[in-house]
């Protein structure tokens, strides 16, 4: 996992009117739960935006007033209409004690598939996973160079020795479909094939149209 | 035209929009969307021309989510008719819609066609709307 160091300041007081105020002085109200203790702190917004405006998972370590604590991201809540992140929530990381969280699933190679003109229907961003906090990988690459046109892969496909997924074993990850073009390019081929050229193509044109209303 | 098979209750009270949309306010399925900035009830007439504006646009590429379903039943009386005397006749559905609520989302089709998409897509409904992106999305 990546690592990140964000500096905050313990809340005095809590409740609607305090956070309020702090929400106002651009900061954003914390908590950090999973250890001891429950701490309530707060930090400037824009200290969170490399670990919220990404896919990345960070291993956060906070300064709060002189204290070094680990951390996750477990949860943010953000403003229904502005999308300003209201309050987040942050789970300990204990040595040795697992901890469950979603890693991003990445991409690489080519697909011939794609190459061949298919599509390709990325599904699956991120697997839950559940283990120890310094052997969790940054993420989890699918190789994709094998993949054909109607080929997939699913959870049960990856090779993950070490890690405990927590995903469904038959949640798809990526596929690469027929693209619509070939699909009717090919029905057109198969159809001239059998009944010969006699204007197939104005009879699909009107159906894709009807099908499009 | 998006509507309900059956419905318990041919006609439905007015009700209220209050506030803002505590669910459905974030992108579930793709990496672009429109949010709605106001309060309305949206007919099931402007979600199918939003529909088909942004369909047409993408080039049936890409996929398309409609996000609300219209389920209560609106009525109108007809030209020149007096006051009273009952409820008019059902007219069709609308789906009430408060501020923030995720109307539409695409995916599969590149940055640009998708905004593009869903600003004719958003001509159609009778309320201001925003663009928005997967926060994880990377150009």
């Amino acid at each position: 996992m990546k690592s990140i160091e964000i500096n905050g300041q313990l809340r005095k007081e809590t409740g609607k009117s305090e956070t309020r105020k702090l929400r106002k002085s651009e900061n954003v109200p914390c908590v950090l739960y999973g250890g001891e203790e429950v701490i309530h702190f707060y930090a400037h917004k824009n200290s969170f935006r490399d670990i919220v405006y990404t896919s990345d998972v960070f291993l956060i370590t906070f300064d709060i007033e002189g204290k070094r604590i680990r951390a996750t991201l477990k949860d943010i809540q953000f403003h229904p209409v502005t999308d300003e992140i209201l309050h987040i929530d942050f789970i300990e990381v204990i040595d040795n004690k697992p901890i469950t969280i979603n890693i991003p699933v990445r991409l690489s190679g080519v697909s011939p598939g794609v190459k061949g003109g298919g599509k390709l229907r990325f599904r699956t961003r991120s697997l839950k996973i559940k283990g120890i906090a310094d052997s969790i990988p940054e993420c989890i690459n699918v190789d994709i160079s094998n993949l054909h046109i109607g080929d997939s892969v699913k959870v049960e496909d990856l090779d993950l020795e070490g890690l405990n997924i927590l995903s469904p074993q038959t949640l798809l990850i990526v596929k690469v479909v027929t693209a619509r073009g070939i699909q009717a390019d090919e029905e057109e081929e198969e159809e001239e094939g059998e009944e010969g050229d006699t204007g197939e193509g104005e009879g699909q044109e009107a159906s894709e149209e009807k099908s499009d209303e | 035209m998006l509507q309900p098979k059956k419905t318990k209750y041919r006609r439905a009270q007015k009700g209220r929009v209050k506030g803002n949309s505590q669910r459905g306010n974030q992108l579930a399925f793709g990496s672009f969307g429109i949010k709605a900035l106001e309060a309305s009830w949206i007919t099931g007439r402007q979600i199918e021309a939003a529909r088909q504006a942004v369909t047409r646009y993408m080039k049936r590429e890409g996929q398309l989510w409609i996000r609300i379903f219209p389920d209560k039943p609106i009525t109108k009386k007809p030209a020149e008719v007096r006051m009273g005397k009952g409820k008019g006749a059902p007219e069709g559905f609308v789906a009430p819609v408060a501020p923030g609520r995720v109307i539409l989302e695409a995916e599969g089709v590149p940055f640009e066609v998708a905004r593009e998409a869903l600003r004719l897509g958003a001509q159609k409904l009778p309320i201001t709307t925003k663009f928005i992106v997967r926060r994880d999305y990377q150009k």
